[in-house]
């Protein structure tokens, strides 16, 4: 009874706030968004940027046809054809564009003997009769990538390695053409063969996840959807401790102290209302994430498909979060000293528990601090749970930190409280 | 005194971080039905003996019974019979006159009906009636100070202590405060009345006690009490006959 009309009174208070409702949920609602949006390139790969790359084609032949087919051919990478390599260069170096690829003159050429000189050389050491009239000593053929120095690291790494796949396509497809060639000098009846090299292995690639789900990686909404619901359920210490230590501080604590003695039913009613509204939060962020992030050109947030440890996951971190955010009113004095070291500790925790950016990409040091912070159980589950279709025995360890930290929250914000009230 | 509602034994209390003891070997007893007087100058000891009083801090020494119970071993039964009005006003602001006083009815374990009913009463008592769905912050310095008032007795305390209640507050308020206590004495209440205005304490006190540093200098009816010091005129110059003309901070 006397924890409902708590719950109640919180709700009141809460609904005539109009700042205390926007801090819990218009706040998060337009920071998931701004940074789904602005996390959304930094999160595509290569695979899902569309890079501009100049191409100076100054061999004119069939080695600049394959690169520039190949090219042509990848949604990635749009070719820009320019004529005059110092041309190039420079926009490449003024930032204009990522990469600059240069095929320099006589490069089929080149090539096509260099691969008759080889084969010869290989007939010629195994004494079958070889084609020696070319013996001059040819240049290595350099293809130059200008990048832009601002460029990421793996979108040139990814450039460069698509680059090298090419050519070693065309030398393979040519070393073998060669070969026939020469195998059948003098044989009018020989029939040459086209072969078909991606026949011969492929290399395929799936994500570990069930068949519905394939294709659903780690992107922009994936990663921002549940780290910023999180971040704001553990703000709920913004109004929780602001309240409480303004009721402390107006006399009202005391009135309920003088009316029941323990402040138990007012802790308990207190914290069922913010958990009850990190709950709304974990929902209300959801439904962004599902309903509105695709009409913002995002992916939709996919959910994986098990609601029921859905639920429990999101409690566990309403209830640590609740409990973080009680212990912080109960032990700090003024609301002042509450709120800034508050916030300041949910954004540290926050940062490194992988909500800014993942926790992969962070130095070792900060991902092994990462396993500190409640933050990172939370979100290690979620993405255990949308991504990889956990089962209950995968998210439990994060589940029982979690519970843990609530208990642990709770029961020093009682010790303290109760040291502090009873003199 | 075998009608006595407040007994105070031998009661000393000291603050870790204080070098005197806040209330110092007090013994006290307050008839049922008394208007008794809690006197003295600011840090005097008034407010720690009110959190004695209601089990609120334990004391270093001597004991506090109310009602012929210990308040340490009984508390949660003898908060149910004492109303305490603090001196701040200790209301939610953006709650509606209403809304604070069913809440404080809730925590009081009261049933629904007759929080409204009491509410009802009440409001109507104090001149609030059109004021219940209004948020308090819209409120008065006399409206709030009267509404906290209220909100100590909708559970029908024997015992009623009130922490300057007249403070800040109109001549019409202080008025009405006072009129509805001398009502609230003839149904048998006792209440004990801590205020720096003498000349109210005067007006409605049936008994009075002045402390100053921890030590309950002087107690009994206000006869009795005027009687020990015939040289004195009025309250005001016994009170500072003995507790000094210091200013105290």
């Amino acid at each position: 009874m006397k924890i409902l009309a708590t719950i109640y009174k919180e709700l009141l208070l809460l609904i005539r706030d109009p700042g205390g409702m926007a801090l819990i949920f218009i706040m998060p609602l337009a920071l998931v968004i701004v940074m789904a949006l602005v996390q959304d390139a930094p999160f595509r790969d290569y695979q899902e940027i569309q890079l501009e790359v100049l191409f100076v084609d100054q061999d004119a032949d069939s080695l600049s046809a394959k690169v520039k087919e190949a090219f042509e051919a990848s949604p990635n990478v749009n070719l820009i054809t320019k004529t005059d390599t110092a041309e190039a260069k420079k926009l490449v170096q003024a930032g204009e564009f990522k990469a600059a690829i240069i095929i320099p003159e006589h490069a089929s050429e080149t090539l096509r003997r260099k691969t008759r000189q080889l084969i010869s050389t290989v007939f010629s050491n195994f004494g079958l009769p070889a084609d020696r009239t070319d013996s001059a000593v040819l240049p290595v053929i350099e293809l130059k990538i200008f990048f832009d120095p601002a460029i990421k690291a793996n979108y040139q790494q990814t450039l460069s390695n698509a680059i090298e796949k090419i050519i070693a396509n065309v030398q393979t497809s040519w070393v073998l053409d060669e070969l026939q060639n020469q195998l059948s000098e003098g044989n009018a009846e020989a029939q040459k063969t086209d072969f078909d090299l991606s026949q011969i292995i492929h290399v395929s690639q799936r994500y570990a996840s069930e068949n519905k789900y394939q294709g659903l990686m780690l992107n922009s909404v994936q990663h921002n959807v549940p780290a910023w619901t999180m971040f704001a359920m553990f703000f709920i210490l913004y109004p929780l401790a602001g309240n409480f230590i303004k009721e402390r501080e107006e006399g009202s604590m005391l009135r309920l102290r003088l009316i029941s003695g323990s402040q138990l039913p007012v802790i308990a009613g207190k914290f069922a209302f913010y958990f009850i509204v990190c709950l709304t939060q974990f929902l209300m962020m959801i439904a962004v994430g599902i309903f509105v992030m695709p009409h913002l050109g995002l992916s939709k947030l996919v959910l994986g498909g098990n609601a029921v440890l859905i639920f429990l996951t999101a409690s566990c971190v309403a209830m640590a979060a609740t409990g973080y955010g009680v212990l912080i009113a109960v032990y700090f004095r003024t609301a002042h000293q509450a709120l800034s070291f508050g916030s300041v500790s949910v954004v540290i925790l926050s940062a490194i528990g992988g909500v800014w950016v993942p926790v992969y990409v962070m130095p070792e040091i900060l991902q092994t601090l990462s396993r500190f912070s409640p933050m990172s159980w939370g979100l290690e589950s979620f993405n255990d749970l949308f991504l990889r279709q956990a089962s209950i025995h995968t998210i439990l360890p994060n589940v029982l930190r979690l519970l843990g930290f609530a208990l642990v929250t709770v029961s020093a914000s009682v010790i303290i409280h109760h040291s502090r009230t009873v003199v | 005194m075998s009608n006595s509602v407040v007994h105070l034994e031998h009661l000393t209390k000291q603050y870790i971080k204080s070098s005197k003891p806040a209330v110092s070997n007090v013994t006290l007893e307050i008839p049922e039905g008394a208007v008794f007087g809690l006197l003295g100058p600011n840090g005097a000891g008034k407010s720690t003996t009110v959190m004695l009083l209601c089990g609120l801090m334990r004391p270093d020494s001597g004991s506090v019974s109310v009602m012929g119970l210990n308040v340490l071993e009984h508390g949660a039964v003898l908060r149910k019979q004492i109303g305490v009005a603090p001196q701040e006003i200790a209301l939610f602001p953006s709650l509606t006159a209403f809304e604070n006083l069913f809440y404080f009815g809730r925590m009081y374990g009261l049933g629904a009906d007759f929080i409204r009913e009491q509410i009802k009463k009440y409001l109507k008592v104090f001149g609030l009636t059109e004021k219940a769905k209004k948020p308090v912050h819209t409120f008065s310095g006399g409206m709030k100070k009267r509404l906290n008032l209220i909100a100590a007795l909708l559970h029908q305390p024997k015992l009623v202590i009130l922490d300057e209640p007249t403070t800040g507050v109109d001549v019409q308020t202080r008025n009405m405060i006072l009129d509805f206590l001398r009502e609230l004495k003839g149904q048998g209440t006792t209440i004990i009345y801590s205020s720096h205005i003498l000349e109210e304490a005067e007006r409605i006190c049936s008994h009075l006690g002045i402390i100053d540093e921890g030590r309950l200098i002087i107690a009994g009816t206000q006869s009795s009490v005027m009687e020990k010091h015939p040289d004195c005129q009025n309250l005001e110059q016994l009170f500072l006959k003995l507790t000094g003309k210091n200013i105290r901070d």
